[in-house]
């Protein structure tokens, strides 16, 4: 009785929950020595469940640890005990393995063992307490060079099922070649190996596996995935360290290149950049009244010779440069030295060389004034000759004619008609100050238009 | 008590809920226009009364095990109306008053689907049995809420 009694209740886990031990009654048999004709029964059987392993169908598979010495065969059946009745179903034996499927994970079932031997032996089974996930797939990895890290992800079966889609814990075996394993958790369907924590350029290898997280299903590890190889990078510390370096260096030197240049352009914005880029342009108001000085209170300005009688003002018409200049230095001549002086001190009479000789500082080429008659008249006389022997076409104007007449009455222009005005012809006349000749400044030589008053680029030019 | 309604409610958390939305979703595949169009004789009507959900529960789940024959349903439909049925008897410990009744769960077990008897049905015919047994299992899915809600608390 006490026997049956033990044995009935005598429904145990032993270590890890998928194995079911039979507790060996022999020690309790021992100690009561009553029992010497019940043999021991002692089996021990490995367990474990797949939750919808096909469509709406789970499994369980069983095998024996230690068979009974006896070899006899065994039946294993899952049990229902519904009201009084049992309802068994016999597992299906597969090689070593008894294997079952079916729809009812909820209901608490027993395992019997039957042999034709013995006394049916039954456990307690949870089937939710002995799950053993299927195996995971599909494992990549895939390195992240801006974070130096390995990314390796992969896929399991209960992704699109109803019971453990997010309720298993995965492991992730991974080391170098040949070398030692190391593991890591995770409930999520990917991890990160950090690139410094590897060796570089060296062969590595992956594999994960799954179990039920325990918050309702508890089990087992399901079987390692197919393992996965990789290989780290090169020098994957030296060349990150080599890059900042240069791009800090370069962030430098462009930093203080930028402050130069501001520094320098600022320095020489106004005097230097902005007259190039941006060239200043005349002002023609200030240009002409730079030109058209204004002139002293007591100074008139006008352009009607009459106004200017009272001024010795010695007209001239050409400029005779070197032909001119030998009828003008015979010593005896004293006009000729004379005129000069005579020249300078009584009227505003400007003395400029003429263009073909300009060393020659006597010559009596006039500018800007109007000859007294008797130099005048003197110069004309020697300046005749001077010009028939001289080459008039040597310079640009001429005094006189090649023929030693007068070109006029006057003794002016003679590539133009004779004036007509009175006041150009001094002739036997004597000159009067109403006479002007005017000459351009330097360098610019031209048949001279009494009336004519023009500014031509070059002195405006010179001016500004 | 206490620890009967965890229990209970674990089940049904981690269990017996995606059953049942499995049971919803394939329910919904179904053309039911015609479900809304058809006065249906002789419906029977289950609700869900105050503290007494379970025996509401009950009453629904033997209720939907009388469909497990109708040949007029589709196999796949009735059948895991069944193993719905059969878990929430399951779950909340409770026989029906007919015992014949839970001889289907026993089936259910262990024998293939393939064995079940095959009705030429087509998914998108409507008849009175289907609409009932769609009726019946919206009206089990909002009593199981109903009284997860309670046991949560």
């Amino acid at each position: 009785m006490v026997m049956a009694t033990m044995r009935r209740g005598n429904m145990l886990y032993n270590g890890p929950a998928n194995q079911i031990h039979s507790l060996v009654l022999f020690s309790a048999n021992l100690s009561l020595g009553t029992f010497g004709d019940d043999e021991p029964d002692n089996f021990d059987i490995n367990c474990f469940s797949q939750l919808e392993f096909k469509d709406s169908y789970s499994s369980l598979t069983c095998n024996f640890i230690e068979l009974p010495p006896d070899n006899t065969n065994y039946t294993l059946a899952l049990c229902n005990k519904e009201d009084s009745n049992y309802v068994c179903f016999n597992m299906e034996k597969r090689e070593d393995a008894y294997f079952l499927q079916f729809t009812d994970i909820l209901s608490n079932k027993d395992i019997c063992m039957d042999s034709e031997t013995k006394r049916r032996v039954c456990r307690s089974l949870v089937v939710t307490d002995m799950v053993k996930p299927e195996v995971p797939f599909n494992v990549n990895i895939t390195y992240q060079k801006e974070a130096n890290e390995y990314l390796i992800h992969y896929s399991t079966p209960h992704s699109w099922k109803k019971y453990l889609q997010d309720k298993l814990i995965h492991q992730i075996a991974y080391r170098q070649e040949e070398g030692t394993w190391k593991t890591i958790e995770s409930p999520y369907l990917q991890v990160k190996l950090l690139g410094k924590n590897l060796e570089n350029d060296a062969s590595y290898e992956v594999k994960v596996r799954s179990q039920p997280n325990g918050d309702f299903f508890k089990g087992t590890w399901s079987e390692w995935s197919a393992s996965k190889s990789f290989r780290t990078t090169r020098e994957q510390n030296f060349m990150e360290s080599y890059s900042n370096v240069v791009l800090v260096i370069l962030s430098i030197l462009g930093f203080m290149l930028s402050v130069v240049m501001i520094v320098l352009i600022g320095t020489f914005w106004e005097n230097r950049i902005k007259p190039a880029v941006w060239p200043n342009l005349p002002d023609h108001k200030k240009t002409l009244e730079q030109l058209c000085k204004k002139p002293k209170n007591n100074f008139d300005i006008s352009f009607n010779p009459e106004n200017f009688g009272y001024v010795h003002i010695h007209k001239v018409d050409d400029i005779q440069a070197k032909t001119e200049q030998e009828t003008f230095l015979p010593p005896s001549n004293a006009p000729e030295t004379n005129l000069p002086g005579k020249f300078r001190s009584g009227s505003d009479l400007k003395m400029i060389p003429a263009m073909t000789d300009k060393s020659n500082p006597n010559l009596p080429v006039t500018y800007g004034g109007i000859w007294p008659s008797e130099a005048l008249h003197r110069l004309l006389g020697t300046s005749q000759t001077a010009v028939t022997e001289g080459n008039c076409s040597s310079s640009t104007y001429e005094v006189c004619h090649s023929s030693g007449v007068p070109l006029h009455d006057n003794g002016f222009n003679h590539s133009s008609a004779p004036s007509s005005d009175p006041s150009v012809q001094p002739g036997p006349e004597p000159l009067n100050g109403d006479t002007i000749s005017q000459m351009l400044p330097t360098g610019e030589m031209r048949s001279p238009n009494n009336e004519e008053a023009y500014v031509t680029m070059s002195s405006f030019y010179k001016i500004q | 008590m206490g620890n009967k309604t965890t229990e209970i409610r674990v089940k049904y958390e981690n269990i017996l809920s995606y059953d049942i939305n499995e049971l919803v979703n394939m329910s919904a595949e179904y053309r039911d226009r015609c479900c809304k169009n058809k006065k249906h004789e002789n419906t029977k009507m289950f609700f869900c009364n105050d503290t007494q959900e379970i025996e509401s529960l009950q009453s629904m789940a033997c209720n939907m095990l009388r469909f497990f024959h109708k040949q007029k349903i589709s196999k796949d439909f009735r059948w895991k109306a069944a193993l719905v049925s059969c878990g929430t008897l399951q779950v909340l410990q409770c026989k029906c008053e007919r015992h014949k009744k839970e001889k289907v769960c026993t089936q259910l077990n262990t024998h293939n689907k393939e064995d079940t008897e095959t009705g030429e049905q087509s998914k998108k015919k409507c008849n009175q049995e289907f609409c009932e047994l769609k009726e019946n299992t919206s009206s089990l899915r909002s009593c199981w809420n109903k009284f997860e809600k309670i046991i949560s608390r």
